[in-house]
């Protein structure tokens, strides 16, 4: 990919997620998203290159307002082929260790240490049993 | 026709490596003859399931998706779900759907049995609540079963393992049922709570509906396979099965199938036993025909695929402003509600529903991705906050309607469309009925009431979810009356005395609730009165 087209790949997924308004979230455009595609999406490359043709050169020095209005006019004209782009970019985004981490998940995969969850309180349970029987025969 | 390499005559053939093919393969070991499960799937690998993989949330929508037309392995049949709103769900492996499915496992309630009876729809089943019970208990026990033994909704029961932990969901969407004054139950659930039989228990991983790499939920090549296969059940992998074949006499002798290699192969048996279940089994019936035969084997009754049921479902989502922890725990529903089960005409319907808390499945990816179908969480300016508000702040809850049996609900071979052996894949032609919709606007309602009353600040509803068909039941119904169905009340086909059916195939109607348990002591009971026939199995 020449320095042009990333420019306008970083750019676009710095519009579809941008770094939250407080800065604790990063943007989509701070991860590798060229290593996942290379790595989990190979086959969704040519689909890439195809949407990211309908992107002008002039995309990636747009103010967000007119890059988020140009994105909804191609996902308008190919919506399963953006849906394709919005489920990848989120894919690699929230799988992120960084990410997950700052949403209060674990990193990394948990397997075999797991989750600890509460037992709950089954105490109310004695007033549904005194309701008596509640099936049919 | 090549023949298979090790393809003596059996005593037994099953069709099938799923629950109910395991559970009879298992119960018929005793009888020292000689049984061969035929499996179009492979064995799977549980270390290789994505639980362990950082991508564990991407996979359920790519090699795990339990749509087949989605997943499209090669092991997989395509099928035709055009005429119908909810698309057919399944796996094939050895375990058959148990592999992806979410081990939620509540029975049959003993109304459920007599339809006809108590409510004037339908028909009643030809066995009762009563001749499954040492069933259930039996395969409660094999399984794994956890859960609380008191319901009042239930018979007494006695689940061999104690409740899995309801988690911060649980527990407050059941303080919503407590300020209704309704019923609410932890759930029965094919997941160890506490190590069992070799396995470990549960260490609330999400989602189950791709592979337990634990271990700790009961798909059934960990749990009945095993124990068959050493007892001496041979288990093909990789033999899809094309039709079963006919002797001069009108019995079954045996299958066609497609080996691994795409070989057509002949396996010869003296008794045939279907475990496809609803769809896969009268796909091979259907395609099984002959000049006795012509509509199909066993299908003099015309009843072979139709009158086709599945479990309607609608969707409720509640967002809490305290974080519920919802992505932890396992798949299966933790708690459910019967308040809603039995008749009460003055609803507006006949039959009832289950209303099933679900979670674990509500990972950041599945959140995000559902918030980007519904609009709810958009992506651009605005995401962070959507999904903050989101992620581990929502509770989901599952109304699952009883669907009554309709003729016109079928399962028929589509005229073009075929698998990569060139076999006729199978048409699902489907009508929700306005008993089955009226019953999701109700569980709709009253979801939300749920929800509201447990401190749910907004309430997201869905009225059908097309991505819903799991339970795959009717289609070749057991019955005393070969006019009326396709089997008798233990399974032996009425016109075909050595081919049997074992599976979600047999019920007369589907109840409200996840049908694996009972289609496992189904094939556990079955299995029991062949044993017990043994002398006379073929007897009028």
């Amino acid at each position: 990919m020449d320095e042009a087209s990333s420019r306008r790949l970083r750019a676009l997924l710095d519009t579809i997620l941008p770094a939250s308004d407080d800065g604790r979230m990063p943007s989509a455009a701070e991860l590798d998203f060229s290593a996942y595609l290379e790595t989990q999406a190979a086959d969704f490359q040519p689909v890439l290159a195809d949407i990211m043709s309908r992107f002008e050169d002039g995309f990636a020095e747009q103010p967000l307002a007119a890059r988020v209005e140009r994105a909804r006019e191609v996902a308008s004209a190919d919506s399963r082929a953006f849906n394709k782009l919005v489920f990848h970019i989120y894919d690699c985004y929230y799988q992120n260790p960084l990410v997950r981490g700052l949403i209060g998940t674990h990193p990394a995969p948990i397997f075999p240490t797991g989750n600890e969850i509460p037992a709950g309180d089954l105490t109310s349970l004695a007033a549904v049993q005194a309701r008596g029987k509640g099936y049919r025969r | 026709m090549s023949e298979a390499p090790n393809n003596d005559p059996v005593d037994v053939l099953i069709i099938g490596a799923g629950a109910s093919g395991a559970a009879i393969a298992w119960s018929l070991t005793e009888t020292r003859m000689r049984i061969l499960c035929l499996e179009q799937g492979d064995w799977m690998t549980p270390s290789r399931y994505p639980t362990t993989q950082v991508d564990y949330e991407a996979a359920q929508f790519g090699a795990f998706n339990v749509n087949p037309n989605v997943r499209g392995l090669d092991n997989d049949y395509p099928v035709n779900t055009a005429d119908s709103p909810i698309d057919v769900l399944n796996y094939n492996a050895v375990g058959g759907s148990t592999i992806v499915y979410a081990a939620h496992f509540p029975r049959l309630h003993p109304s459920d049995f007599r339809v006809r009876s108590l409510d004037g729809v339908a028909d009643d089943w030809p066995i009762s609540y009563d001749d499954l019970d040492p069933f259930f208990a039996q395969n409660d026990r094999v399984m794994g079963v956890s859960g609380l033994a008191g319901d009042p909704m239930y018979p007494p029961k006695d689940p061999p393992l104690p409740p899995l932990p309801l988690g911060r969901v649980g527990e407050v969407v059941a303080g919503g049922f407590d300020k209704l004054g309704w019923h609410w139950w932890p759930s029965d659930a094919a997941i160890l709570s506490q190590p069992y039989d070799g396995r470990d228990k549960c260490l609330n991983l999400n989602p189950c509906s791709s592979g337990c790499s634990q271990g700790a939920k009961a798909s059934v090549d960990i749990t009945y396979w095993p124990q068959a296969i050493r007892s001496g059940v041979e288990l093909k992998t990789r033999c899809r099965v094309r039709e079963i074949t006919l002797d001069e006499d009108g019995m079954a002798n045996g299958a066609i199938y497609y080996d691994a290699e795409g070989r057509e192969c002949f396996q010869k048996a003296e008794v045939v036993i279907m475990a496809c279940n609803g769809v896969g089994t009268p796909r091979i019936l259907l395609n099984s025909t002959s000049s006795r035969f012509p509509d199909g084997l066993a299908n003099r009754s015309g009843l072979v695929g139709r009158n086709l049921m599945f479990h309607p479902v609608a969707y409720i989502r509640g967002i809490f402003e305290e974080r519920l922890d919802t992505h932890r725990g396992p798949q299966g529903t933790c708690i459910l509600s019967k308040e809603f089960y039995e008749t009460d005409t003055s609803r507006g319907f006949v039959r009832g529903y289950d209303m099933q808390v679900v979670r674990g499945n509500a990972g950041p990816l599945v959140t995000a991705l559902q918030g980007h179908h519904t609009g709810q969480i958009p992506w651009g300016p605005g995401h962070h906050e959507a999904f903050r508000q989101r992620f581990d702040h929502s509770a989901s809850m599952v109304v699952m309607a009883e669907d009554l049996p309709e003729a016109h609900n079928r399962v028929t071979l589509d005229p073009e469309l075929v698998d990569s052996n060139g076999i006729p894949a199978p048409k699902v032609s489907y009508t929700l009925s306005d008993n089955s919709r009226r019953i999701l606007e109700h569980g709709l309602a009253r979801g939300e009431e749920v929800m509201r009353a447990a401190g749910a600040t907004e309430v997201e509803k869905t009225d059908l979810l097309r991505a819903s068909g799991w339970h795959l039941l009717g289609t070749a119904r057991m019955g005393d009356d070969p006019e009326r169905s396709v089997v008798n009340s233990w399974g032996r086909a009425h016109d075909v005395r050595n081919l049997f059916v074992v599976d979600g195939s047999l019920f007369v109607t589907a109840g409200g609730v996840n049908p694996t348990s009972t289609i496992q002591a189904l094939a556990l009971y079955i299995g029991d009165r062949m044993k017990k026939n043994l002398a006379n199995l073929f007897d009028d």
